[in-house]
């Protein structure tokens, strides 16, 4: 008899006897099982976004215009032209990277909400590296650049991984704190080391030009950032369903009970995810800054936090899945800025609809684990 | 510091307090009966503007503060009924209606005023002085020389804290945040018990955006808020859901803040962007301070179902 195995717990069934009700811990998606609903997923994320804007359509008419035509103002501006969707490509590009990670994050049940600030200061590293290393040539300086802000990131998101493993601070309040320092560090290094002077916008310099990311296609603003997050897509696709360090993810996903027979170290996973994704997030801030803006401005980051966990949740935490999940993001956030302009529907309503979306999918998945339980 | 400066920053302390003291009592009903309250920031929003819009149209303070409350209530039901109902996680039901709650407030500005930003200059609550006691020294511009909703927020730690400690009704929420099994073995309904709460948390933390739209600034914009609902729930970990200890956890956020605020005409070589992380910087450095020691409601977060 092997002394390695580990001890099989006692369990307490006369629990279910003595005790008027069950209790459950949170309802997100803990499917160990690739395929099984991986459709069915996608069809309730279709479900959940179209419930949203039926009710976004309420206060469309609460001030004065049809929604119908809001709508369809939307759809003509997200994809009416070659530069409207190469726009929207380049939107989704940092929801998509940050939504992987997100992802990850709450598939282990680490809720870290803490992309914005993570973005913030990956923009910050990249933007330094860039400015400081100006003699080097486009192909050393970009991914170095890249590599600066993956380092900036995952440092900050270790600042909360430490926090909540050396003195249990939650992380949802560690990485929503820090979210708020990470927005002013922006505003900091732009007022004081970075900021161009006799600028009348908080804003860094522009970077040389060897350092902007390279045009997908000529002719159009789409950046090859959207290669690196589709990219970003599948490796993690294939490392949470292919990799010992994926299906520990899983396990811990699945229940503490689970995860600690099969021996999970909760700590080292908990650190590592939280580790690639701040990484991730922190690439979305570089390539943010190196091919859309070309210099560090304030406040570049703000929303992108949030829309990298209502991404997350509307893939139903499926690294695959957040593919289509941000490309319709920023797709309806592409549409919306149309709307604005066209017919006087405030853009905010991206906001309206992503809340929604996000509720309906939670209560979606918490009906189909119900049914699971009968 | 001579005598000035120290009234001067005591004074923006309680002031600064007042808003997140709201939120945090709210947070605690929220949160004693088991659910995390991550919605607050939201419903403190819904409340600064229900309050704004109200006043804009009425001019009756008053009113307003009705409609913060009553705003701020109807974000929590979102809440409550998804986490209640639906058993959706606590944390993330929280972020998706802070969400809905920036969006919805910012569309409504513009689109109740045909799709522009209304100029808002609104009455502000001024200030009321005790007679008597503002007359102490130092406690008495500083306690009882203030406007009506700060002295609201002080008193009502008083009921909270013996509805949770004194009352039946207290106890059975307790009960419910604690072992809502043992709580429905004796004729308590969790489910229900859980929902009301989320719903007057939702109130309370309104009310606390009304202190920021209609007694601080007298006007509202988008997200004017800006994690001030995080920082109360940071406070109320802090005074470890109890009331009197969660109201010094606010003050201490405040006497952050209000230093903060405070140094800038130092002259120390400080930028401003340093000095407003300050308030966020001591929460974390609190919170890691208490680290384990702090003891949450046994069954918060996690969904009852009946057998």
């Amino acid at each position: 008899m092997s002394t390695s195995l580990p001890k099989e717990r006692e369990v307490d069934r006369s629990d279910h006897i003595d005790q008027p009700g069950t209790l459950t811990g949170s309802v997100l998606p803990t499917a160990l099982d690739r395929s099984a609903d991986f459709w069915r997923r996608m069809a309730l994320g279709g479900l959940a976004v179209s419930l949203s804007f039926v009710v976004a359509a309420i206060p469309i008419i609460v001030s004065g215009k049809n929604p119908l035509l809001a709508y369809w103002a939307l759809v003509r501006g997200a994809c009416g032209s070659v530069d409207s969707i190469a726009f929207a490509l380049n939107k989704s590009t940092p929801y998509i990277l940050a939504g992987v990670g997100v992802a990850l994050c709450f598939r282990a049940r680490v809720i870290n909400i803490g992309a914005e600030g993570q973005i913030a200061v990956g923009g910050i590293a990249a933007s330094w590296i860039v400015l400081s290393a100006t003699a080097l040539p486009g192909e050393l300086l970009i991914p170095l650049a890249l590599l600066g802000g993956a380092c900036a990131g995952g440092g900050w998101a270790a600042i909360a991984a430490v926090m909540r493993l050396a003195r249990g601070v939650h992380e949802v309040l560690g990485t929503l704190l820090l979210n708020f320092v990470g927005l002013l560090l922006v505003s900091e290094v732009l007022h004081g080391p970075m900021g161009e002077v006799g600028a009348g916008f908080p804003q860094s310099p522009l970077f040389p030009e060897q350092a902007w990311l390279p045009p997908l296609i000529p002719g159009t603003d789409l950046h090859i950032g959207i290669i690196l997050a589709v990219l970003a897509v599948f490796v993690f696709h294939l490392v949470f369903w292919h990799t010992p360090f994926g299906f520990r993810l899983r396990l811990l996903g699945s229940t503490d009970a689970a995860a600690a027979y099969a021996g999970v170290s909760i700590v080292r996973s908990l650190f590592s995810v939280m580790l690639i994704a701040g990484a991730l997030a922190g690439v979305a801030g570089a390539v943010e800054v190196l091919g859309v803006h070309y210099r560090l401005i304030q406040g570049f980051s703000v929303g992108f936090g949030f829309n990298a966990v209502a991404i997350a949740l509307l893939a139903s935490l499926n690294p695959i899945a957040v593919l289509p999940a941000g490309l319709f993001f920023g797709f309806l956030e592409t549409g919306a800025l149309a709307m604005q302009r066209e017919i006087g529907v405030p853009s905010s309503l991206v906001f309206v609809i992503q809340g929604l979306t996000m509720v309906f999918v939670l209560c979606a998945l918490g009906i189909s684990l119900r049914r699971q339980r009968i | 510091m001579d005598y000035p400066v120290i009234i001067e920053l005591l004074t923006a302390s309680v002031r600064i307090a007042t808003p997140l003291l709201f939120v945090a009592l709210g947070g605690v009903i929220s949160e004693s009966g088991g659910t995390f309250a991550v919605g607050v920031e939201g419903m403190m929003l819904g409340g600064a503007f229900g309050g704004a819009v109200t006043v804009l149209v009425t001019k009756n303070i008053l009113l307003g503060l009705l409609a913060s409350s009553i705003s701020g209530a109807l974000f929590a039901t979102i809440i409550a009924v998804a986490t209640v109902r639906f058993r959706t996680d606590h944390m993330v039901t929280g972020l998706a209606v802070n969400i809905f709650a920036l969006g919805l407030t910012s569309f409504l500005l513009r689109g109740l005023f045909g799709g522009k930003t209304p100029v808002m200059v609104l009455p502000t609550l001024s200030t009321v002085r005790i007679p008597w006691l503002c007359t102490l020294p130092l406690a008495g511009p500083v306690l009882f020389d203030e406007p009506l909703m700060t002295y609201l927020a002080f008193l009502l730690i008083i009921p909270v804290h013996l509805f949770l400690r004194r009352t039946r009704a207290g106890l059975t929420l307790r009960a419910v945040g604690e072992n809502p099994s043992a709580a429905f073995s004796v004729g308590a309904s969790p489910e229900q018990i859980r929902m009301v709460a989320v719903i007057v948390c939702g109130a309370f933390a309104g009310l606390g955006g009304a202190v920021l739209s209609l007694q601080e600034l007298g006007t509202f914009t988008d997200g004017m808020t800006n994690g001030r609902g995080f920082l109360a729930l940071a406070a109320i970990i802090v005074g470890r859901w109890m009331p009197f200890r969660v109201m010094w956890g606010c003050l201490l956020i405040g006497a952050a803040s209000a230093l903060a605020l405070n140094i800038q005409g130092w002259g120390l070589p400080l930028s401003s962007y340093v000095i407003q992380m300050t308030p966020y910087l001591i929460a974390l450095a609190v919170l890691c301070g208490i680290g384990r020691k702090a003891r949450m409601p046994q069954a918060i977060g996690k969904a009852f179902i009946r057998n």
